[in-house]
């Protein structure tokens, strides 16, 4: 056989996904019905080796561990509100869908569903919905975080400028001898300058209280 | 098979439960279709034989008899279905087996299936008009009154935003009712259209309820003339279920009403009660499950067979010449182009047509924002 990359001198080192390698550990958790779809996905779910539990109608709080949710979304339940659904640590969720008018699409959007797999449920296409689902759902947590990180940071700059100005005032020094007395502030008591800088603002707003 | 052996049709239409009404309208539209076509000797000298069961408007019941039609009695046409829940359940099966399903009934449009014809009309044939109508004769402050279902949500999510287009509109409520709501469910319901007073009420209300809602809401003594209800399903079978004195002044938007003026129509029901008497009452939905078979016996004849992929190239793209007028399978979507028109209830209980589409109006059933003022779905003003 020809490898197309024949001319390619390094081989690239193909590694299997996290998220495929760790599919057998995976706890689900299953809302439908119990009829030919609610079946036909239990049975596919466990072909692919997960953890499954199924319930109908949705429970209100999710089983201890689910990591993945399916979740019929029918005509009758998309009035309600799932704590699950939404929040910080909530689980990847894959929306069942067996009609796609704007009402029902809406319902999923609301939901925050990170794939579909429609009804009628075929065997195919449930891995790849699994995984995209729990990829976008790792993904988005991880930047949510991230972007918590960054604000906090953003936010102790600002006061790390502020304590700078309020140094080099009440001491009558440079800015940047003000900056280097923070940073070794820090150092020597092993916190963030920011901390320290938060510290700072916070004694001269103490301090000037109603002068 | 020789070319002699009866034709197996199978018609699921529901005879019993909440929709019967309808369910058995449809069914007796069916049979007159089969009735005149065997009188005129059958597809090319072939007795359509229907092979019929009452799936007592029953989802799951649907789906095993469409099963049982296919695999025991080997149709490969089925007519049926009215609710979208009854059509979700047949469709799977149908796929299955690559057979065809015709579906007779308006419904909220955003489907396709390869094995499916739809001759009911879309919401952009019969919710636009409705809108229109309603808010350029009573005003644009809406409430919103269904079933429990998709097709209400779906509905009144279309008409709120029709609505909503023009000045000084509101939504002042939307409810909903289970499928066999009772006087006890409207109550509360009567109760707070009289104190909100919106210019006209949008029901959805589907089945033995509607005839409810529309008494409870003639005991409370509210008044069609300032506050009517508008609906796309509350036909003349409803109306009979009813009484006319419940329903009169109030308006429905749809395709076909008996009372449509044309010689083919007259003639069409005059042959209905000449072979079945007044066994249910003809209405929109009994007038799409009788062109649809004709459709079907007309694309046979070209086919030779109705094997789905035979058939469907003589069936997409062909017309006939309806009660309610000239309608076609549109080839890209399978749905029907229609006629829409909007009726009020006479003392008779029968519909005084106020406006009506001349030219058949294109299905586009995966239009997601509808637009007031749309020429291309402008009726004609007959009276009013």
């Amino acid at each position: 056989m020809v490898s197309k990359n024949a001319s390619v001198g390094t081989q690239t080192l193909r590694v299997t996904p996290a998220l495929l390698k760790d599919l057998r550990m995976l706890r689900v958790a299953v809302f439908h019905p119990d009829d030919a779809d609610g079946a036909q996905l239990v049975q596919q779910l466990q072909r692919i080796g997960c953890q499954v539990q199924a319930f109908w109608p949705p429970l209100p709080q999710l089983p201890e561990g689910v990591e993945l949710v399916f979740l019929a979304v029918r005509p009758d339940i998309i009035a309600l509100d799932f704590a699950w659904c939404s929040g910080e640590n909530s689980p990847a969720l894959v929306a069942v869908v067996a009609y796609e008018n704007p009402t029902i699409v809406e319902a999923v959007l609301r939901i925050g569903a990170k794939a579909i797999l429609p009804a009628p449920v075929r065997s195919f296409g449930l891995l790849s919905a699994l995984v995209l689902a729990r990829q976008l759902n790792g993904q988005i947590g991880t930047q949510a975080k991230r972007i918590v990180k960054l604000e906090l940071k953003l936010a102790g700059q600002r006061n790390v400028l502020e304590a700078t100005r309020i140094l080099s005032v009440s001491r009558g020094i440079s800015d940047d001898a003000a900056f280097d007395l923070i940073r070794n502030q820090a150092m020597a008591k092993r916190v963030t300058k920011e901390e320290i800088a938060t510290a700072i603002v916070n004694a001269n707003d103490v301090l000037n209280f109603a002068r | 098979m020789a070319l002699t052996d009866p034709i197996k049709i199978g018609v699921l239409f529901s005879e019993t439960g909440v929709t019967s009404a309808i369910g058995r309208s449809q069914m007796q539209g069916t049979l007159l279709a089969v009735h005149e076509i065997n009188d005129a000797g059958g597809i090319d000298g072939r007795e359509l034989v229907p092979v019929y069961a009452d799936p007592a408007s029953d989802p799951s019941r649907y789906a095993a008899l469409a099963e049982r039609m296919i695999a025991r009695d080997h149709v490969n046409t089925i007519f049926g279905c009215y609710m979208s829940s009854s059509r979700k359940a047949v469709i799977p099966v149908i796929e299955k087996w690559n057979k065809l399903l015709f579906y007779p009934t308006l419904y909220e449009g955003f489907e396709f299936s390869n094995n499916v014809i739809y001759t009911g009309a879309a919401p952009n044939q019969n919710s636009v008009q409705l809108a229109e109508f309603m808010t350029d004769n009573f005003g644009a402050r809406v409430y919103l009154v269904g079933s429990d279902y998709i097709y209400p949500y779906e509905s009144n999510r279309i008409m709120a935003d029709l609505v909503l287009q023009h000045a000084d509109s509101a939504k002042l409520g939307e409810a909903y009712v289970r499928l066999d709501a009772s006087e006890q469910d409207f109550a509360p319901i009567i109760a707070d259209i009289k104190s909100r007073q919106p210019d006209f009420i949008f029901s959805t209300v589907v089945g033995d309820a509607t005839a409810r809602f529309y008494r409870m809401y003639a005991q409370a003594g509210l008044d069609p003339r300032t506050m009517p209800i508008a609906s796309l399903t509350t036909s003349e079978a409803e109306i009979a279920q009813m009484g006319a004195a419940a329903s009169a002044g109030h308006f429905t938007s749809a395709p076909y009403f008996q009372a449509i003026d044309s010689e083919l129509n007259r003639q069409c029901l005059a042959r209905y009660r000449h072979h079945f008497g007044d066994h249910s009452t003809p209405n929109l939905c009994w007038e799409s499950a009788y062109f649809q078979v004709h459709l079907y016996a007309n694309a046979f004849r070209q086919a030779g067979d109705d094997a789905l992929d035979t058939l469907l190239p003589h069936l997409l793209g062909s017309e006939f010449s309806a009660p309610q007028g000239r309608v076609k399978i549109d080839p890209a979507n399978h749905h029907t182009w229609l006629y829409p028109r909007v009726g009020r209830v006479d003392a008779q209980g029968q519909f005084a047509i106020v406006r009506e589409a001349k030219r058949a109006v294109q299905p586009d059933p995966y239009l997601v924002t509808h637009s007031l003022g749309d020429w291309t779905g402008r009726l004609e003003r007959l009276e009013v």
